[in-house]
């Protein structure tokens, strides 16, 4: 098993990995060979060159908090953004209920945060108006979840929920506030489901409404504020959101 | 699911996983060759490493959480960059060919001098990096990046230590050759 290529045994000798007799035996072959002792000479320059310009970096700050949160080790990340939500957003979700609202302002009243609401609503319709209702479009969630990377900070839950009923039709980025959030599409026999995931600073809990004829369940989970919005029927939608938050991350 | 484990195993992780965070982001950099694709494959290797604690043996951690994060890695290059992964196969056969012909060592078409080698600077370190294929760059990586002995190493890629010990004797001669070829410093 031992590779006795004097060739092979000058890395593990340069790496500390040789028995003393071995380490003995590798020193003896170098005196006597030049070529080898040249050998040994650019492993260690490579090695010296690797250490000077390759440093050992951290893993990014984001990463452990995300981590942390996912396992449930701190309760959420408290974006700073939480409380500073600017004016013009106000008014653009006024907007939104002056041309979506419905019968649903009783549950507005109730909601923990009405605005997003609104807007994942006005989402949600746009992206019907649209040409194409995701950006990036496939059933695939291997296909669907890297393309978020480097568009938003956060990396979105992408499930599979075809044997539910629930194929994934594709993603888009959606613009809560000034916050760029990811959606999630799925289908429902011949309807919409949109899926808007927001990092959140707080727990709501999972509430239902309807804003301008669309059904909305929102819920928190790990520290992520989900808000799913179709004109399917509230049942229906309820089917989806526990399929959602019952679905294993991966597998 | 994670509501159902016990605050033990969060405990756990946290002593077991999370030290060693910067090792497994640094490994699915490598394998990945992209930071955002690294904060996905490491976050689902931290999430099967959760689910999994229970079964770590409690002997070498870092070996056992980069374990997890290359399965994790492989997994997405299977799924994103599948042709880095078709070769590696081949790759073996071509190695076991060439070991037996014993022509790897005799061609060496490259020979610069240490001089040189200790000139290359990060950025055509990393490109001659990027460009091994992918047994041999974690190999490479898991050792003189990372710094991990030749058994942890084999524990990590499921080689035998002597895989180990060839895998990183070519990935260091194909860098040392790339480096003599490269032009340092951007000249002519």
């Amino acid at each position: 098993m031992t590779p006795t290529d004097p060739r092979l045994l000058v890395h593990a000798y340069v790496d500390g990995e040789l028995d003393p007799a071995h380490a003995l035996e590798v020193e003896r072959q170098l005196a006597d060979d030049p070529a080898l002792a040249v050998e040994r000479e650019r492993v260690e320059a490579l090695r010296r060159v690797i250490a000077e310009q390759l440093p050992r970096e951290g893993a990014p700050p984001g990463l452990a908090r995300r981590i942390e949160a996912a396992v449930g080790l701190r309760p959420a990340p408290a974006p700073a953004r939480a409380s500073s939500r600017p004016s013009w957003r106000a008014l653009a979700a006024s907007v939104a209920v002056a041309a979506f609202l419905g019968s649903g302002a009783t549950w507005l009243a109730l909601s923990p945060g009405p605005p997003d609401a609104d807007m994942v609503v006005a989402n949600h319709v746009r992206a019907l108006m649209a040409t194409h209702p995701v950006d990036v479009g496939s059933s695939d969630r291997h296909t669907v979840k890297p393309w978020f990377n480097g568009r938003i900070p956060e990396a979105p839950r992408v499930v599979d929920l075809a044997s539910e009923g629930f194929p994934l039709v594709g993603g888009r980025i959606d613009v809560i506030g000034r916050t760029p959030v990811a959606t999630l599409v799925y289908r429902v026999r011949q309807h919409l489901i949109s899926l808007s995931e927001v990092p959140a600073g707080r727990t709501i809990a999972t509430s239902h409404g309807q804003i301008g004829g669309y059904n909305i369940v929102s819920w928190t989970d790990n520290g992520v504020a989900y808000w799913a919005v179709s004109d399917v029927a509230a049942a229906d939608l309820d089917t989806f959101a526990k399929a959602f938050r019952a679905a294993e991350p991966e597998r | 699911m994670a509501s159902l484990k016990s605050e033990d195993d969060q405990a756990r992780f946290a002593s077991v996983v999370l030290p060693h965070l910067a090792d497994a982001y640094a490994l699915a950099r490598w394998l990945t060759g992209d930071r955002a694709d690294a904060e996905d494959v490491v976050q689902e290797a931290c999430l099967r490493a959760f689910r999994g604690i229970g079964g770590f043996a409690g002997v070498n951690a870092r070996a056992w959480v980069l374990t997890i994060v290359r399965h994790a890695a492989y997994t997405w290059l299977g799924k994103n960059r599948s042709a880095s992964l078709v070769m590696v196969d081949d790759l073996e056969a071509v190695e076991q060919k060439q070991s037996s012909a014993g022509a790897a060592f005799e061609q060496a078409p490259q020979t610069p001098e240490a001089e040189l080698i200790a000139k290359a600077d990060a950025r055509r370190l990393e490109a001659a990096i990027a460009e091994l294929p992918v047994p041999f760059r974690e190999t490479l990586v898991l050792r003189d990046v990372q710094g991990l002995d030749y058994r942890e190493i084999s524990e990590v890629t499921k080689v035998p230590i002597g895989t180990v010990m060839s895998r990183l004797a070519r990935a260091r001669r194909r860098l040392i050759e790339r480096i003599g070829t490269d032009k340092p410093g951007g000249a002519p």
